[in-house]
């Protein structure tokens, strides 16, 4: 095997393979090393694909090559407690015409789309190969080890894209040792089997159109909330929990998870599919106060490796972000290689050119939002507030209505509390 | 879903080396035992008579929640299993 590299990229996801195809694409001679059999085996999300700006300038027709399953056309939030639920939904014709704002996906198809591509443009695939040491020669990065093989890869520079917990990151001294669960999630995922027409018919779509649904006051008291996507012929339902909260609550993931797909709205959704496959990640949840160095001598750290995931509660961006930041990394290395200078100041280009980009602007903007998230009464006490109010509001008993206004003060002061409704409208209007 | 048959749904390829290795002496003395219930895959059970942790690595998801949730640093190795073992998503 071929040892010497112009840049070695560790870890064949979105931001992974968007490097090496950048780089790739620019004739330089780069590695894509990755763990799994093939790129996308150890891979889970419980999202959308959103769209990909960065990956279109490579592919015009991304849409009609990738392998995507549904666009997006319907979103939807909903606020339940175990017993009733209350829905919001946007159809939106814009959604249905490309370029698609967000597709459902399997990752192991996708990303090993992704990373063949990179292969195609001319970047090496190495496979069933776990980064394990950095390799440093005088005192300059200058490779990697894999864990249980002989040898060295050699490059220059190197791309961390390794995933959340990124280790090439940590052992360059670039992430903080060890992960404050305050600032983390998990997601556990179903993959549930149905037949194709059934999902359109029970979600009211046609053709490869999606729907996607978030839902609040599932999670029984934990931090989180859950997720309901339509594949061709499967849906994804799962959970996502704060770590610190989920820690001290006693409950397991799994129990929830169950207890969530019986909730009596939800059962009607799931009801006949039959589990395919169960799955679980964690997610950076911290935003941008979370965001490691992202710029070492010789390494630059991109994706879930720098916490580069958005979650301000309706939107959950990750791939996006990666992808972008791949593409970055990919360009400052390309720039390193011109100016021969791969050392800290060489590689700055890459902090340049992200706080230049949609990434780390979002991020900020954002970035009082997983503050605002870590209030419990979010998970409980409003989705009880607004089922509670609009089942008063439908109601008919044969007695004079309430004046809605009332109506509304009343419920919110006996479920949350005027002032604890004022401080959190105050939180979200500041967040958001 | 039952989470005693997560062989049933998803597919591992084990090796015999643990990829990861818990000092269960540790873990008695732990005020927390936060993953217990927060591993998705139910990997660690502790035992109130026995007063110990048991660890079975055969069914880890390789999420890391482990890793985040242990405030004591009870893993004399935590790393992922070497390449082509471990956890196989097929179409998730």
């Amino acid at each position: 095997m071929k040892k010497q590299f112009q840049a070695i990229v560790v870890g064949a996801g979105p931001a992974g393979s968007s490097a090496a195809l950048t780089l790739a694409r620019a004739g330089l001679d780069v590695a894509l090393v990755e763990r799994g059999s093939f790129p996308g085996e150890k891979n889970m999300f419980g999202g959308v694909l959103h769209r990909l700006p960065c990956l279109e300038e490579f592919f015009p027709d991304f849409w009609e090559r990738a392998p995507l399953e549904r666009h997006i056309v319907k979103k939807g939030v909903t606020f339940m407690t175990g017993t009733s639920s209350f829905n919001t939904t946007i159809e939106a014709g814009a959604f249905d015409t490309p370029p698609y704002n967000g597709y459902t996906i399997f990752r192991p198809r996708f990303d090993n789309w992704l990373a063949q591509e990179a292969v195609n443009a001319g970047a090496t695939l190495i496979t069933r190969a776990t980064v394990d040491e950095l390799v440093y020669k005088n005192g300059t990065l200058s490779g990697v080890t894999i864990a249980g093989r002989q040898g060295e890869l050699l490059a220059p520079v190197v791309i961390a894209a390794d995933g959340v917990l990124s280790f090439t990151a940590k052992k360059a001294g670039l992430r903080q040792p060890t992960f404050d669960p305050g600032q983390m999630a998990v997601g556990v995922k179903a993959l549930i089997d149905m037949p194709r027409e059934i999902i359109d018919d029970r979600f009211g779509l046609v053709r490869d159109q999606g729907f996607a649904n978030e839902f609040v006051g599932c999670t029984a008291g934990v931090r989180g909330g859950g997720f309901l996507y339509t594949n061709y012929d499967s849906l994804s339902v799962g959970l996502v929990f704060h770590l610190a909260s989920l820690r001290t609550s006693g409950k397991t993931p799994y129990d929830l998870l169950n207890e969530f797909m019986e909730q009596p709205q939800v059962a009607k959704m799931v009801c006949g599919g039959r589990l395919q496959e169960y799955s679980a990640h964690v997610i950076p949840e911290g935003g941008y106060d979370m965001i490691p160095e992202l710029v070492g001598d010789g390494i630059i750290v991109a994706g879930d490796a720098a916490a580069l995931c958005n979650a301000t509660g309706l939107n959950l961006e990750g791939i996006n972000l990666a992808s972008q930041s791949g593409v970055l990394a990919g360009q400052a290395v390309i720039e390193a290689h011109k100016s021969r200078d791969f050392s800290k100041r060489g590689l700055e280009v890459y902090r340049r050119l992200m706080n230049d980009s949609y990434v780390m602007k979002d991020l900020k903007m954002y970035r009082k939002a997983p503050h605002m998230l870590h209030n419990d009464r979010i998970y409980n006490e409003y989705p009880e507030m607004v089922c509670s109010m609009m089942e008063s509001i439908y109601r008919i008993e044969g007695a004079p209505k309430e004046n809605m206004t009332k109506l509304f003060l009343k419920t919110a002061k006996n479920k949350v509390g005027l002032a604890n409704l004022a401080a959190d409208a105050f939180s979200a209007w500041r967040s958001l | 879903m039952n989470i005693d048959e997560i062989f049933d749904y998803t597919s591992f390829t084990i090796d015999r080396e643990p990829h990861i290795v818990l000092d269960n002496q540790v873990c008695v003395g732990c005020d927390n035992r936060g993953c217990t219930n927060s591993c998705p895959a139910r990997c660690y059970t502790w035992s109130e008579a026995d007063q110990k942790m048991t660890f079975v690595y055969d069914g880890c998801l390789e999420c890391g929640t482990c890793y985040v949730v242990c405030h004591r640093n009870a893993f004399t190795k935590w790393s992922y299993p070497r390449g082509g073992f471990g956890v196989a998503y097929r179409m998730t």
